[in-house]
């Protein structure tokens, strides 16, 4: 046994372990609260296991090991629904700039080690109302005040900012200068005065994302992770921490399996529904579409392994995967005709068609909507031309709103 | 379980674009349109010449003794530049058959001749719209086989062919020496094909295989077939993909290069995505041959090729516009294999009924 198939071979028993303490049913009928709660526990459980910041350095209190290893946990970890949708974004994203940013490394090392044991919570201030695929679009301004900043103005989308503790954040320090050039990089605190959090509720019954407004939150320049004005650099590069993340064919929400049940225990006028062509097609495109996804998965892991930069055919996953799983989950309701109504808001995603269904659109929007992934495609890996930009190199100020 | 291509795997892959690219064009393809039963010598001579009959058959009979892998890559840059004649799958499948169901006389017989690629084979299992019928249309009995087979892609050109007949009412695979047979030549979109309907009267042929397991062989030869067809579907899928992407940078409109409109970009990027799930689930089935799961891989493979070189021939004439639809600049050459190589080995309706018996339990 090679050392990453130990390597995951522990993490499936670990995992399997504890299914009673943080598994579905050990979720069942929690609300939000209680949930995070039981999710604290269990980042701490997984922190004492030696599970947690898996390629994160030592000295931080990560394992030091690489981007397999945390690969291949993560593809077990997510067999078994336990509470750690809470951490996703501040251990996927904020934290990790921190690290590599952070300037006061003994602040750095203790806001690391609390975010790795569930103790913290960070958030990522970067869309807003004027601008989410337009990230540089954004408006939200830090003005110097004495010898630190004071900002105001306002994002939106930012998820699991309700329990926050510190935040990263993207403003505009000079409207003078092209959008792209006036942007600086900040960390804040989000207990500070003049820092508002309004959960917003989503179609589907839930309120992870907020508006988080800004009014006068003064802090200082030692809060500051990008030069004055190199704040979209560092953007990016949150952006492109995530690259090596466990995939999920089915688009985070049901497997094809749970259709092709469905389809065999209904019937369509009179016959039963796995004999129907119609439904037949659906499920063969739906499977060829996944079996590709996952070969290149595969692939991309092998790649890895052999110290090769996976290809970018990696990208595909979340255009393919979620928006396929949009159609599957409509035609699953449709199938059980009358019987499909019944709805509950806290069913998971990954089981139910209804809760995979309502909250598909998010999918499809969040992290790079559909057609920010197609642009994305064509100009980085194709080599077409950038759409037609009429604000490119116009100061922010003097560009029409 | 998917592979990464080795550097003698991506040799081939290189070696055979360089000397397709340089030995076959749109040029030479286009009167072949206009002519019934005639194919690309080049391409033929080029594959012979290469070894490429030979890659995945038996050494002990003339064969390289590589595999589907292999034999998928060269398939891939046949794609890509249309390959001019359809025995390099069709060789295959027969040989394949030969060697895996046949006696040591009928190996010795064909083998070394379909290796070297003097002896062209054909596959004859369908009946019009039914890939592989349960009651063939054609009845072998003591050593004779009677019947028509209609629609034999390299029908015109074949000097044998593996035909799924009815013996005693249960199904059998009979290779039949096809001097002499009549053929009537189908008169097709795509006519490089080499396409005939065989009228077998009394013809001289020898058993295979016979019984419920003759079936599920003509079902494994048709996925070893199909593995290598949408390998070539993937290929030109990629080649249309390329060809409207140089041609959208390049043509201008509105003051701007075509491509800079979402509508076209989109669109483009759109058969990427096709075009990669159609590559990886090539190169995933290629590597499960042998394996219980091979025609499940084959089907997934099959479908989403199809679907690719689809999609590709459609968008990238309607991305050319007027040109597109020219005679000269040849694009409805690839239009016209999407259409054949989405026919040949099993229609889309076939694999997806294969794949979801699979799937739900219910295959044989």
């Amino acid at each position: 046994m090679s050392d990453l198939e130990a390597w995951r071979a522990r993490a499936a028993a670990w995992c399997e372990s504890m299914v009673p303490t943080f598994g579905k049913s050990a979720r069942k009928g929690l609300g939000v609260e209680e949930d995070l709660a039981l999710g604290r526990r269990y980042q701490k459980a997984k922190f004492d296991a030696g599970f947690a910041g898996i390629n994160w350095p030592k000295e931080l209190g990560g394992q030091g090991l690489g981007h397999l290893e945390k690969i291949a946990f993560e593809g077990e970890e997510m067999k078994h629904g336990f509470p750690n949708v809470y951490f996703g974004i501040s251990l996927g994203m904020p934290v990790p700039v921190l690290m590599q940013f952070g300037s006061d490394r003994d602040f750095v090392k203790e806001r690391v080690l609390k975010a790795l044991q569930g103790e913290e919570i960070w958030c990522q201030l970067f869309s807003e109302p004027s601008g989410g695929t337009d990230l540089a679009g954004l408006r939200t301004r830090a003005e110097t005040d004495g010898n630190g900043w004071k900002i105001n103005g306002q994002k939106v989308w930012t998820s699991w900012a309700q329990y926050s503790d510190y935040g990263v954040i993207v403003v505009r320090t000079d409207p003078t200068v092209p959008k792209h050039k006036g942007l600086t990089y900040f960390w804040v605190d989000m207990k500070a005065p003049g820092v508002t959090v309004r959960p917003i509720k989503l179609a589907g019954g839930d309120s992870h994302v907020n508006e988080v407004f800004f009014d006068d939150v003064k802090i200082g320049d030692d809060h500051r992770m990008s030069p004055v004005g190199g704040g979209f650099a560092v953007a990016m590069a949150t952006l492109m921490i995530e690259r090596y993340v466990a995939t999920d064919s089915a688009g985070f929400g049901p497997h094809l399996d749970l259709f092709v049940a469905l389809a065999k225990d209904l019937r369509l006028n009179g016959r039963p529904a796995i004999e129907d062509g119609r439904i037949r097609q659906q499920i063969a495109r739906n499977y060829a579409m996944r079996a590709g996804l996952d070969s290149i998965n595969v692939r991309a892991r092998l790649m890895m392994e052999a110290g090769m930069t996976p290809g970018p055919e990696g990208s595909l996953n979340k255009l393919v995967a979620v928006r396929s799983r949009q159609k599957l989950s409509e035609l699953a309701i449709d199938l059980q005709g009358a019987g499909g109504f019944h709805f509950d808001e806290h069913a998971s995603q990954k089981e139910d068609w209804a809760s995979s269904w309502i909250n598909a659109p998010t999918g499809r929007i969040a992290g790079g909507s559909d057609e920010t992934l197609l642009n994305t495609i064509a100009e980085r890996i194709l080599g077409l031309p950038q759409d037609h930009r009429p604000d490119k190199g116009i100061p922010f100020n003097q560009i029409p709103a | 379980m998917s592979i990464l291509y080795d550097e003698e795997q991506q040799a081939i892959a290189t070696e055979s674009r360089r000397v397709l690219e340089a030995r076959v064009n749109k040029d030479e393809l286009l009167p072949l349109l206009e002519a019934t039963g005639a194919y690309h010598q080049g391409f033929w001579a080029t594959a012979k010449e290469q070894g490429w009959t030979a890659l995945a058959l038996p050494e002990a009979h003339g064969g390289l003794a590589l595999g589907l892998v292999e034999l998928g890559l060269i398939a891939h840059q046949a794609g890509r530049t249309l390959s001019g004649a359809p025995f390099l799958t069709s060789n295959f499948g027969v040989a394949k058959a030969v060697a895996l169901y046949g006696s040591d006389a009928q190996q010795t017989r064909w083998l070394p001749g379909l290796a070297s690629g003097e002896t062209i084979g054909a596959i004859a299992f369908s009946d019009g719209a039914d890939a592989l019928p349960a009651h063939p249309g054609a009845t072998l009995a003591g050593g004779r086989l009677s019947g028509t087979r209609g629609g034999v892609t390299g029908g015109l050109a074949a000097d044998v062919a593996v035909v799924l007949a009815q013996e005693n009412g249960a199904p059998a695979l009979a290779l039949v020496d096809l001097s002499g047979i009549e053929r009537i030549p189908v008169q097709s979109f795509d006519n490089s094909r080499c396409i005939a309907d065989l009228r077998f009267d009394g013809a001289p042929a020898e058993l295979l295989i016979a019984g419920e397991a003759a079936y599920e062989a003509a079902l494994h030869i048709l996925a070893l077939q199909a593995v290598v067809t949408a390998h070539e579907q993937t290929g030109g899928a990629e080649a249309l993909m390329e060809i409207a992407r140089d041609y959208a940078v390049t043509r201008k409109a509105f003051g701007q290069p075509i491509g800079a409109f979402q509508s076209i970009k989109h669109r483009i990027a759109e058969l990427y995505g096709l075009v990669e799930l159609a590559r990886a689930n090539c190169i995933h089935a290629a590597a499960r041959e042998g394996q219980d799961d091979f025609i499940t891989a084959a089907a997934a493979a099959r479908l989403s090729a199809t679907e690719a070189y689809d999609a590709a021939a459609r968008d990238c004439v309607q991305i050319h516009g007027g040109i597109g639809v020219t005679w000269e600049i040849g694009l409805h050459l690839h239009m016209r294999r999407a259409r054949s190589l989405a026919v040949e080995q099993g229609n889309l309706f076939f694999w997806e009924d294969v794949l979801v018996d699979r799937l739900a339990g219910e295959a044989a």
